[in-house]
């Protein structure tokens, strides 16, 4: 089987178990959009502050939300011995990372649009620059779930996992939260010379991240 | 404290402080681990 | 012979103290005395760059499947734990310093945000290397988590080149290579590198060993226990 056929097999598999289970849906994106609001109550919703805060609260949002979707794409695989069924499926480590990953950047973009509303809606932001914010949301999404997918398979079976995988995630995501933040800020700013450099800086971590994920999934889904 | 001594002080007790606890915790460790390590041999 | 190593190890720390506490001046435009916070901050972060670059290294060494070996991975953690010790060190040290010199304890530019990353990257590796008794165990998922996090330490050191910020740029290692500091305070530098530096190698010795004595303490009291229970059934039989 091809490279990316088998990386499309697993994403199918990831997405098909979300639209029975539901559970981005009818979790992790209340989630979100609790964070969301609870942020605003952290700034005391000053009419000020927060939509000059939203490009990062946006961000520590979906971070949160992030964390939430990894951690459920790695325990549909503790069930029913999962694992062992992906270790012996014969599929390359790599398409199977391509494939997860790919599945929770599909969970997350969707997770965006619906938080990004509501950050408009909710701290009274005014959108400019739609393409440096997409372009930024893509390559921010990218290197947020390859990342994630690399931790969630190092930590996989493991008993601390749900408490382990934040902890790794997060100092290993904070180039994409500051790059993404500031992009953001730039374009919503309306100076979007300045978001070009974040973007690129986005790009570049996406490409390292799944290059590198692509490597270390196999042996680590070995040792799992 | 004049010029900062205060400072200085802090800092040179924190680091020795924390340095020999460490090291201190070592050499703890270590030698309850050898005196189990026997025992267990004895059995 | 380590007897000898470490009655050195302390002369040369003494002897650092000494200079920096009593010989150095102080600086007029640099918090005056807290300057002298630098010959404990400078060693401090020298040392976290050493351990966790042998960290990196060691990991390395265990992932060869050829050079595999116990060693390099009871090698890495030992390595790791003292690096985080003198990360906060030096992220304590650099705050005592700070106060005085800038007016603040904390400043969000590029070198303190990247050595606070740092900081946080290696405590999560310390967190899992202990889901793993052994090292077969736990040898390549702390291996690849340690390479990963050891991506940020040249974006510590440099970030104070990249992004021109509150931080100092390197009095030493820094782009021109054209050192800043003479006299008795580069002497004085020198001598509490070196003197950290012989700190570091004893300290690693001692945990190392401790790492060997560890290993597979789980696993053999866990048989133990099992052979005791044994025991007492074949004395008692049911």
């Amino acid at each position: 089987m091809s490279f990316f056929r088998g990386a499309l097999l697993v994403a199918g598999k990831d997405l098909r178990i979300e639209s029975r289970s539901r559970v981005a849906l009818q979790q992790i994106l209340p989630f979100g959009g609790i964070v969301v609001v609870l942020f605003a109550f952290a700034l005391d919703s000053d009419r000020d502050l927060l939509p000059r805060a939203a490009p990062g609260l946006f961000w520590a949002a979906v971070l949160l939300a992030m964390l939430l979707a990894v951690g459920r794409s790695f325990a549909v695989e503790e069930a029913n011995r999962a694992r062992d069924g992906l270790r012996l499926s014969g599929l390359d480590g790599g398409s199977v990372f391509l494939g997860k990953a790919s599945a929770i950047a599909i969970e997350l973009f969707a997770l965006e649009a619906v938080l990004g509303i509501a950050v408009v809606v909710l701290y009274d932001v005014a959108l400019h620059e739609a393409l440096i914010l997409v372009l930024t949301a893509v390559a921010a999404t990218i290197g947020l779930a390859a990342t994630g997918t690399v931790y969630g398979v190092l930590a996989g079976g493991l008993r601390a996992r749900e408490t382990l995988v934040p902890l790794l995630v997060l100092p290993a995501v904070t180039p994409v939260m500051l790059g993404a933040t500031r992009a953001f800020e730039a374009a919503l700013d309306r100076t979007p010379g300045d978001a070009w450099p974040w973007v690129q800086l986005l790009g570049a971590f996406a490409i390292l991240v799944v290059a590198a994920g692509v490597a270390v999934f196999g042996p680590l889904l070995e040792e799992s | 404290m004049s010029q900062n001594w205060g400072y200085v002080v802090a800092g040179y007790a924190l680091t020795t402080g924390t340095l020999v606890a460490y090291a201190a915790w070592i050499k703890l460790r270590t030698r309850r681990l050898k005196r189990l390590l026997s025992d267990e041999g004895r059995d | 012979m380590k007897r000898i190593y470490l009655a050195a190890t302390l002369v040369a720390l003494a002897v650092t103290a000494f200079l920096a506490l009593y010989v150095t001046p102080p600086r007029e435009n640099q918090g005056f005395q807290a300057v002298r916070l630098l010959y404990l901050h400078v060693p401090c972060a020298w040392l976290a760059y050493l351990a966790f670059g042998v960290t990196a290294l060691a990991s390395i060494l265990w992932l060869i499947p050829r050079t595999r070996n116990t060693t390099w991975d009871l090698l890495a953690g030992a390595s790791a734990e003292i690096g985080v010790v003198f990360t906060a060190l030096m992220l304590a040290v650099g705050s005592l310093w700070g106060k005085p010199t800038w007016g603040t304890w904390w400043e969000w530019d590029a070198r303190l945000t990247t050595t606070a990353i740092l900081f946080f990257l290696y405590l999560g590796y310390l967190a899992l290397r202990r889901t793993g008794a052994t090292s077969a165990e736990r040898g390549t998922r702390c291996a690849i988590a340690a390479l990963i996090a050891a991506c940020d330490i040249p974006i510590v050191h440099f970030s104070v080149t990249w992004w021109q910020t509150l931080h100092q740029q390197g009095t030493v290692f820094n782009p021109n290579l054209d050192v800043k500091v003479n006299g008795s305070m580069a002497l004085t530098l020198v001598l509490s590198v070196l003197a950290f530096t012989m700190l570091y190698g004893y300290l690693l010795i001692d945990r190392f060993q401790l790492a060997q004595l560890e290993e597979g303490r789980e696993e053999r009291e866990l048989q133990l226990a099992i052979a005791e229970r044994v025991r007492a059934e074949e004395v008692v039989p049911a």
